[in-house]
């Protein structure tokens, strides 16, 4: 019992991760419905930049956040301006483009990092609660805790102010929201640019868990579609509960079966919950269709 | 009397007898002819090149992926279907051909066989469920398709080697598909970026072929239109398939040693099949050879040159390049040069 309840909470903690990761993808996703290949990438060079603050000035990951947020928020930017925008309305190119956009990130860090890998290990990072029989790491837990509340905050953004309301206005019907004087470029410059500052976020988080290397992104990308998936496209709760689902089933799944196959269990409950529940759990029924409509 | 009207019996009598679809200017209109010379004229640097291994390998690798990418085009191009999932393919015609030449010394000339069936199934039996999936949806499910075939090939070691791969030794001989001269397997590849040109063409000219058009414009006014959209994708997915793994085995006999990262890479496999489709252009039956002409022999010139200096430049390179071609190229070097005759002649 002691040790499925301990399972159950790395996989609580796993899930938190992938929670982060997940809610700005689905930001992308669910608004502009581009499927943002680069999002794992982008989380990545997110990491290295923390990384580059730490090595150079010493920053303590938690610290460098405040100033890694406004530069990935910038980056992010320049994703919709340079690549995005200009394909609106093509689906299929954005989805290629973006897949490009992967692979430049992925090689140009691998080229000037030379491929060496590097990790931040601060104090907090071996720091372990015991409570009762479970044992549980500050820093997967601070992520849990940093993910419920980003979920909650972003949520309730999108719920009661204005700016919430014309993204979900977007979400809901583009062309109709454009003839009720929406900004659409705004918006969406700012979805994405929110989108890839979450990626700042989670990359300070994830700093003292995971070692860098430039495929780091990859370890993201598909579990976060599987979430995206299953909690609902443009669903900011459906992300945060669908990435805990997926956390849990991950770590039961590698336990009780095998830690290898992962990426099949991942898949299988993607596969499942495309067919029998194509809205994913908080999501609008039919948005699975509305996605290959480029004019939607 | 011509402007009569008929009366219901004459009425539908000729229609059924013309074949209406010859004389609506498609592709069954145009002439064959043009096509099998370009063939020809694209296999001359076969004899060209003989002597001089390192570009005739490059010929080699360029030829497969030719036919690769045209095969992916089948269903991606012609049909509209963004699949991510035919590296899974290309993995299952490389380990069939392998593993029955391995195993049971079959000759990989008729493995080959069994290779191409095998991965019509798996893809008949992936599509159906996927099939319900549009656009992004369906991207994001074969490519994890993809990775799951990676999975499985390192799990099932017993059967594929694991992550060490599978070694085929260096016996050469017609029988093995094993050859001393590198020029030989030129022609190989060569033969097979031919047979997938000609599937393409032969493809276009049919039934099959206009329905794939039909489902690729329009699905919900293809069904509409009283053809069985599902039926046509699978169909047309699982040509595509069996001709993808059939390029597997021949990936497989050609560098010998086989493994999952190689497999079922999706920047060297999966995407690159797009990659090059989508540079020459989509749905047209000279695209996907063009992009491969055109990327292949510069990608290894890249990877040879800039592996010392920078790690990994010649995939920058690579992605700039898609991301390029998805925002002034949507249509390929056969799009915008169709574009220029056009602007031409009017």
């Amino acid at each position: 019992m002691d040790t499925f309840l301990n399972i159950l909470v790395a996989g609580l903690l796993l899930g938190g991760i992938y929670s982060l990761v997940s809610i700005g993808l689905n930001l992308v996703f669910g608004v502009l419905r581009v499927v943002n290949f680069a999002h794992g990438a982008v989380v990545m060079v997110a990491l290295y930049v923390t990384y580059f603050f730490y090595a150079v000035f010493g920053l303590d990951p938690y610290i460098a956040v405040v100033l890694v947020v406004p530069i990935m928020f910038v980056f992010g930017m320049g994703i919709y301006w340079f690549i995005l925008r200009p394909l609106q309305d093509e689906p299929m190119m954005q989805t290629f483009a973006t897949f490009g956009l992967l692979i430049v990130l992925q090689n140009t860090v691998l080229a000037i990092t030379r491929g060496e890998p590097h990790s931040m290990n601060t104090e907090l990072s071996r720091l372990v609660f015991s409570i009762g029989p479970l044992n549980v790491s500050a820093v997967r837990a601070l992520s849990l805790v940093v993910a419920t509340i980003i979920a909650g905050g972003l949520a309730a953004a999108l719920r009661y102010t204005l700016t919430g309301k014309a993204i979900r206005g977007l979400i809901q019907d583009r062309p109709v929201g454009v003839l009720m004087g929406i900004n659409v470029r705004q918006m969406y410059t700012l979805c994405v640019g929110m989108s890839a500052a979450l990626a700042g976020v989670a990359a300070a988080l994830l700093a003292p868990i995971y070692s860098l290397s430039p495929g780091l992104g990859d370890d993201f990308i598909l579990p976060a579609f599987a979430v995206v998936v299953l909690g609902g496209l443009g669903s900011t709760m459906g992300a945060y509960f669908g990435g805990l689902l997926v956390g849990i089933i991950e770590a039961l799944a590698g336990f009780y079966i095998d830690p290898t196959l992962k990426q099949a269990i991942w898949f299988l409950v993607f596969i499942a919950v495309l067919i029998l529940r194509p809205s994913g759990l908080m999501g609008r029924l039919g948005a699975e269709e509305v996605g290959l409509r480029g004019n939607a | 009397m011509d402007t009569a009207i008929p009366r219901a019996g004459e009425a539908d009598a000729p229609a059924r007898q013309t074949p209406t679809i010859q004389r609506t200017g498609g592709p069954a209109s145009r002439p064959v002819w043009p096509h099998l010379l370009g063939l020809l004229v694209l296999l001359l640097p076969i004899y060209l090149l003989r002597g001089n291994p390192f570009w005739i390998g490059i010929l080699a690798f360029t030829y497969l992926f030719a036919g690769l990418a045209a095969s992916w085009n089948i269903i991606a191009g012609f049909g509209g279907q963004f699949s991510l999932a035919h590296g899974v393919f290309f993995g299952v015609g490389a380990y069939t051909v392998a593993l029955l030449y391995l195993r049971a010394g079959i000759s990989p000339w008729l493995g080959l066989l069994p290779a191409m069936l095998l991965g019509a199934v798996i893809s008949a039996l992936i599509s159906w469920p996927t099939f319900r999936l549009r656009g992004p949806f369906f991207a994001i499910a074969t490519m994890a398709l993809n990775e799951v075939a990676a999975v499985f090939a390192n799990y099932f070691d017993h059967l594929t080697g694991g992550p060490r791969g599978l070694l085929i030794p260096f016996r050469a001989g017609l029988a093995n598909m094993i050859f001393v001269e590198r020029w030989k397997y030129a022609l190989l590849t060569g033969m097979f970026m031919v047979l997938v040109v000609i599937v393409s063409l032969v493809l276009l000219r049919s039934r099959l072929g206009y329905y794939l058009l039909a489902v690729r414009e329009d699905e919900d006014a293809a069904r509409a239109a009283g053809i069985p959209a599902l039926r046509v994708k699978i169909l047309g997915m699982m040509i595509s398939a069996a001709l993808t793994a059939m390029g597997g085995g021949l990936f497989a006999m050609f560098v010998r040693v086989i493994d999952p990262p190689t497999l079922f890479s999706l920047q060297d496999v999966g995407v690159k099949f797009a990659l090059l489709t989508l540079i020459g252009g989509m749905g047209t039956i000279w695209g996907p050879v063009l992009g491969a002409m055109l990327i292949v022999p510069l990608e290894n010139f890249l990877r040879t040159w800039l592996s010392d200096v920078l790690p990994g430049g010649h995939y920058i390179v690579l992605g700039l390049f898609m991301i390029l071609a998805a925002r002034f190229m949507k249509r390929g070097v056969v799009g915008a040069y169709l574009t220029l005759i056009r602007r031409r002649r009017a």
